[in-house]
C-alpha cells in the first residue's frame, strides 16, 4: 500500500496512541491552540460561510473539468520550458524521477514538505539510488534524522515529539551539543540545512496549487524552505496530486487564503512562492531545468463516484485539528500518512479496505470535521458512505453484526416484532439487572458495561404509560 | 526520455474523462462567473492611509517592524534600520529606483554593498549568502496580511530576500492594496498584456518561522531572522 | 395545536420519564399530544453502521407512521436529525424522496419546537440547582439547534447554569461507536466527565438520551455524584 505506515493492527496502534501521554497532551494543546486561531481567523472575516461556499464552488468546478485544466496546465508549463510527466501509478512517477536523478548524476536532493511524495515513498526509491535525500521542513527534518519516523500530522509532522526527544536525536545523530530550547534546536537545523541547500543537485517539492492559465506552481510555507529548495538547486522536480489545480491566479488566492486561515489561523503564511517554469534568460537563481510530475495513483477512480468530493481537499488539516477521535489516538493510529477524518476517508480509497477497514468506524459521526472544512467536504457523510459500501458492496461486516443489524432492521420495521421484543426486555435482562442498572451485560452490551453502567429497561414502556393514561382520562 | 516536453498525457486525461462519464474536453472553457465573491469585501473602499494603518497593525502580528517616511528622509530611515541590524555587508537588487530615491551615497559609498549582477552568475548567490542584510523594493503590498510581493527578473534575484540574516523591504505607499485578491488580479493583467509572468513571484509576510517543535514559535528558521518594512510616502 | 410525539426507542424502552415529561410539558403549553403506536426507531443504529438497505425499511415505517401528523416533535436532537437526513437517504427515489421531505419539514426537536413554533421562551419552570448543559453534536452541528435549549434554560427559575468547557466536543457516544471502538470511546467520555466536574455542577442536562446514557453511565461507574437529567424533565419541573 502506498501510504501505509507500520504493520500493527489498528487496535494495537490505538492502544499505543492512548498510552502515549506526551503525544496526547501535545495533540490536545495543538488542537486547542490551532483550533482557536482557526476560529478567530474565520470569524474576523465576518462572512466565512461565503468563503467556504466560494472554495467549494471553485473546487467542484475544477474537478468537473479536470482533464481540461490539466491539459491547459501542461501546455503552459511546456511553453515556459518545463517538462511535464503524467504518472498514473506511483511506480511510473518514481521511475521517471529516478531517471532524472540518474541522468543528472545527482548525489544530493533537498525537499520541501510534500504529502504526495510520502504517498509514493519517493525518498526510499531515491536512497536506493544512492542519493542523500534531505527533508528541509523542520518537522520533517527531525523525523528524518530520527531514522525516518513517519509523520503524525499533515501540517505539524513531528507533533508527537517533545523537545527533549528532539534534543536527544540531534545529539546522537548530528553532533548537537546545546540545550533542548526550540530556538537553539532550530538554529542548529538551520546551519545544517544551509549547507545542504547550497550543495544540492536537485530540489524537490510538492504542490499546494498549480495554476492552469499560466503553468505556475504555488507553494505555501512558514519557514521559507520551499523558496530555497526552488531557488538554489539546478534541477527542480515538483510532484503534484492531479487534483491540486486551479484555473487562474484569482482562484489560487482564494484557496491560499482558505488554506492558511484553516491550517494555522494566519491571514497568509510567511512565504508563498509562485514560480513558473525554470529560470528565465539571464537569471541567476531558480532552476535551469524544471519537471512537473502529475500523479493519479488511484485518484481518478474516486472521480465520478460518490466519494468525488474528497478530491476537493486542500490539505489544511482543519478536520484533523477538530476531530475528537484524533485527539485521543494521535496520527500514527491511522496507519497511514493521511490521518484524522481526511485520512479516514482517503486512506481506504487510495489504499483499499483490507488495510483501512476500521478507519471509517473510528468516528462518532459528530460532524466536527464537516463543520470546519474550508471547502465544504461532507466528511462525516463520506465516513458513513464507506460503512455502507463495506457492508453492502464489499460484504465486510462481521457476521454477528450482520445478523444483529438485520434483526434490528426487521424489528424496527415491524411493530409486532418490536412489541414482543420490547415487552420481554425487562424479563430477559433480569439476570443482569441490579437495582435500576446493568453493570455487566451480555453480548454487545459487554463492551458497553466494561466502561459504563447501562440502564435497566423500563418496567413499563413509555408507550404503555401513554396508553394507560389515555384510558384513565377517558374513564 | 526527456525529448518530449509532455509525456503520457492522453492516456491519463482519457481516464479522467472516462471516469467523469464524458468525452475529453476540447473546446475552450470560459472562466466561470462565480456565485460567491467574499474576497472583494475585505477592506473595500479603504483609503491608502487606512491601508497603511492596517499594515502597521498587522506587522505587530508577524514579528516585523515598520516605519513610514517621506521620500527625502528615506536615506536616514534606512540608515537607522541597517545600523540596528548590525550594518553591512548588504546585498540589493539592481534597480534604478535605489539611485532615484537618493540612496547612492549609502549603497555605493558608505556601506559594503553589492548590487545583483547577472553577468557574475553564481557569485551573486555566494554574496547573498554572506550578506547580513538583503534589501528589495516591493511591487505590491498587501495590507490585510502584511505581505510584500516581489517579482523576480534577471536583475532581481530570488535569494536577495531569503539568504541574508535580515531583510528590509522598501514599500512605495502607492503599492498598497487591500489584500492578495488585488495582487492576483494584477498578476493576471500582467499575464494577459505581456503573455508572460515573472519566473518567480514571492509573497513574503515577515521573517521565516516555524512551530514544529512543541508548537513553540521560533522566528528565523531558513530565511531571514528579522524583517523590516519602510513605507515611503511617494505621492 | 396537534402534536405527534416521536418518543424514540431509547425513551420508550429505557427512559420513560423523559417521554412523560415531554408529554406533560407540551400539554402545559397547550398542545394536544398523540402517540402513533406504530412508531419504533428512526433507524439510526443500523444506518450508521452502514446497513442502509435494512434501515430503509425502518425509515419507511416511520414515514408512514407520521404521514398524517401536523407536527412531529421528539425529545432527541439526534433522532430528529436522522429524520432530516431521510430526504438525502431516499434521494432519487420516486416515491419516498418526496414523502421523506414532507416528514423532515414538519419534524422538530422539542426545544426547537417550543421556541421556534410555539414562540415560547419561558415555559414557567422552576428548578433549584446548579447545572451544566451538554450540547449534543447531532443536535447542534448537524440539525443546527444551538440557541433554543439555552433560551429555555436561562428562563428556568432557581437554575444556575455554568457553561461546560469544551462544550462542542463529542462525548464519545456515537451509537455503535461506543461499543465498537470502546477503547477510544472511553477516553472521550472520560475527558467529557472531567470537564463536567470542572463546572462543579450538581446536574448534567442534555437533550439526547444517547449522550446522557453514555456520560451518565460512565459517571455512575466512576462513582461521580453528578445527576443526569433530560432537558424535558427540567423544563417540566415546577
Amino acid at each position: 500500500m502506498p501510504m501505509k505506515i507500520g504493520s500493527d493492527e489498528f487496535k494495537n496502534r490505538v492502544d499505543k496512541g492512548i498510552n502515549d501521554s506526551f503525544m496526547r497532551s501535545a495533540v490536545a494543546s495543538a488542537q486547542d491552540g490551532i483550533g482557536q486561531r482557526r476560529q478567530a481567523a474565520a470569524d474576523e472575516l465576518g462572512n466565512w460561510e461565503e468563503w467556504r461556499s466560494h472554495g467549494e464552488e471553485i473546487r467542484q468546478h475544477v474537478l468537473a473539468h479536470l482533464d481540461y485544466y490539466l491539459e491547459q496546465l501542461s501546455e503552459n508549463v511546456a511553453k515556459r520550458g518545463g517538462h511535464v510527466f503524467f504518472a498514473q501509478t506511483k511506480e511510473e512517477a518514481t521511475e521517471y524521477i529516478r531517471e532524472i536523478v540518474q541522468k543528472k548524476q545527482a548525489k544530493k536532493i533537498v525537499k520541501s514538505k510534500s504529502m504526495v511524495t510520502e504517498e509514493i515513498h519517493l525518498n526510499a526509491v531515491l536512497e536506493n539510488e544512492g542519493c542523500k535525500v534531505v527533508e528541509t521542513d523542520l518537522g520533517e527534518y527531525i523525523l528524518q534524522v530520527d531514522d525516518h519516523e513517519p509523520p503524525s500530522h499533515i501540517i505539524a509532522p513531528a507533533l508527537h515529539k517533545n523537545k527533549e526527544q528532539v534534543q536527544e536525536v540531534f545529539t546522537k545523530k548530528l553532533g548537537y551539543t546545546k540545550s533542548s530550547k526550540p530556538e537553539e534546536l532550530a538554529w542548529h537545523a538551520r546551519k545544517m540545512l544551509r549547507e545542504e541547500y547550497l550543495s544540492a543537485d536537485i530540489g524537490m517539492t510538492g504542490c499546494n496549487f498549480a495554476v492552469a492559465e499560466t503553468g505556475s506552481i504555488c507553494l505555501v510555507t512558514n519557514e521559507g524552505n520551499a523558496d530555497l529548495v526552488t531557488a538554489l538547486p539546478k534541477t527542480l522536480i515538483t510532484v503534484m496530486g492531479m487534483e491540486r489545480i486551479v484555473p487562474t491566479f484569482e482562484e489560487m488566492e482564494v484557496l491560499v487564503s482558505l488554506l492558511t486561515r484553516s491550517a494555522v489561523g494566519q491571514k497568509l503564511t510567511s512565504y508563498i512562492t509562485v514560480f513558473t517554469g525554470p529560470r528565465a534568460v539571464m537569471e541567476v537563481d531558480g532552476p535551469e531545468d524544471f519537471h512537473l510530475v502529475i500523479l493519479d495513483n488511484g485518484r481518478s477512480n474516486i472521480l465520478g463516484g460518490e466519494f468525488q468530493s474528497i478530491l476537493q481537499c486542500i490539505r489544511c488539516a482543519a478536520c484533523v485539528n477538530a476531530c475528537p477521535v484524533y485527539r485521543h489516538v494521535g496520527g500514527h493510529s491511522y496507519g497511514s500518512i493521511y490521518s484524522g477524518p481526511i485520512g479516514a476517508v482517503l486512506s481506504p480509497l487510495l489504499g483499499g479496505y483490507d488495510d483501512y477497514k476500521e478507519l471509517p468506524y473510528a468516528s462518532t459521526l459528530c460532524g466536527a470535521c464537516t463543520e470546519v472544512c474550508p471547502v465544504k467536504i461532507p466528511l462525516h457523510q463520506l465516513l458513513h458512505k464507506h460503512r455502507e459500501v463495506m457492508v453492502e458492496k464489499e460484504g465486510k461486516a462481521p457476521i454477528t453484526e450482520k445478523l444483529a443489524m438485520k434483526a434490528f432492521g426487521f424489528g424496527a420495521a415491524s411493530p409486532a416484532l418490536y412489541k414482543i421484543g420490547s415487552k420481554i426486555a425487562p424479563t430477559a435482562m433480569n439476570p443482569f439487572t441490579v437495582g435500576d442498572k446493568i453493570s455487566s451485560g451480555p453480548g454487545p452490551l459487554k463492551a458497553w458495561t466494561e466502561i459504563r453502567e447501562f440502564p435497566a429497561p423500563n418496567k413499563e414502556r413509555f408507550r404503555d404509560w401513554f396508553k394507560n393514561r389515555a384510558k384513565e382520562e377517558h374513564v | 526520455m526527456m525529448e518530449s516536453a509532455i509525456q503520457n498525457r492522453d492516456r491519463f486525461l482519457d481516464q479522467i474523462a472516462n471516469r467523469l462519464g464524458r468525452e475529453r474536453m476540447i473546446a475552450h472553457l470560459e472562466r466561470p462567473k462565480w456565485k460567491y465573491r467574499p474576497q472583494e469585501e475585505v477592506l473595500k473602499n479603504a483609503t491608502q492611509d487606512e491601508l497603511v494603518d492596517v499594515l502597521k497593525e498587522q506587522c505587530k502580528k508577524i514579528h516585523t517592524s515598520i516605519c513610514i517616511t517621506e521620500l527625502k528622509h528615506l536615506p536616514a530611515a534606512l540608515n537607522d534600520v541597517v545600523s540596528a541590524y548590525g550594518g553591512d555587508p548588504i546585498i540589493t537588487w539592481k534597480d534604478e529606483r535605489f539611485s532615484r530615491w537618493g540612496l547612492d551615497s549609502l549603497l555605493k559609498v558608505e556601506w559594503a554593498s553589492y548590487e545583483w549582477n547577472p553577468a557574475k552568475e553564481e557569485e551573486n548567490i555566494k554574496l547573498a549568502e554572506k550578506a547580513n542584510i538583503g534589501i528589495t523594493i516591493c511591487e505590491i503590498t498587501l495590507a490585510e496580511s502584511g505581505t510584500v510581493v516581489l517579482f523576480t527578473d534577471k536583475n532581481k534575484g530570488r535569494t536577495v530576500s531569503f539568504l541574508p540574516a535580515a531583510y528590509i523591504a522598501l514599500i512605495p505607499k502607492s503599492s498598497l492594496v487591500p489584500r492578495i485578491t488585488q495582487a492576483a488580479v494584477k498578476m493576471r493583467e500582467i499575464y494577459h498584456t505581456t503573455g508572460q509572468v515573472p519566473s518567480c513571484i514571492n509573497f513574503i509576510t515577515g521573517p521565516s518561522n516555524s512551530a514544529d517543535i512543541e508548537l513553540k514559535l521560533v522566528v528565523g528558521v531558513h530565511g531571514p531572522v528579522k524583517a523590516h518594512y519602510i513605507v515611503i510616502n511617494d505621492l | 395545536m396537534k402534536v405527534s410525539l416521536f418518543a424514540t426507542c431509547l425513551v420508550d424502552l429505557f427512559q420513560s420519564s423523559v417521554g412523560k415529561a415531554t408529554v406533560e410539558l407540551l400539554e402545559k403549553l397547550g398542545c394536544e399530544i398523540d402517540f402513533p403506536e406504530s412508531q419504533i426507531c428512526c433507524g439510526q443504529p443500523s444506518y450508521n453502521s452502514g446497513f442502509v438497505k435494512e434501515s430503509k425499511e425502518a425509515m419507511k415505517r416511520m414515514i408512514d407512521t407520521f404521514a398524517d401528523a401536523d407536527y412531529v416533535v421528539s425529545p432527541s436532537g439526534s433522532c430528529v436529525y436522522m429524520f432530516h437526513e431521510y430526504p438525502y437517504i431516499f434521494k432519487n427515489d420516486p416515491i419516498w424522496e418526496q414523502r421523506a421531505k414532507a416528514l423532515a419539514e414538519k419534524t422538530y426537536e422539542l426545544t426547537q419546537f417550543i421556541v421556534d413554533v410555539l414562540k415560547v421562551e419561558d415555559v414557567g419552570a422552576r428548578f433549584e440547582g446548579s447545572v451544566t448543559y451538554h450540547t449534543s453534536c447531532h443536535m447542534t452541528r448537524l440539525l443546527g439547534v444551538k440557541k433554543a435549549p439555552m433560551i429555555l434554560l436561562n428562563n428556568v427559575k432557581g437554575l444556575s447554569i455554568t457553561e461546560l468547557p469544551y462544550k462542542e466536543q463529542c462525548c464519545g457516544f456515537g451509537g455503535t461507536f461506543s461499543v465498537k471502538m470502546a477503547q477510544i470511546s472511553e477516553q472521550m467520555v472520560d475527558e467529557k466527565v472531567s470537564h463536567i466536574e470542572e463546572t462543579k455542577a450538581d446536574y448534567l442536562i442534555g437533550a439526547d438520551a444517547g449522550c446522557l446514557m453514555n456520560i451518565g453511565g460512565r459517571m455512575e461507574r466512576k462513582g461521580k455524584p453528578i445527576k443526569v437529567l433530560h432537558i424535558a424533565e427540567v423544563l417540566n419541573s415546577r
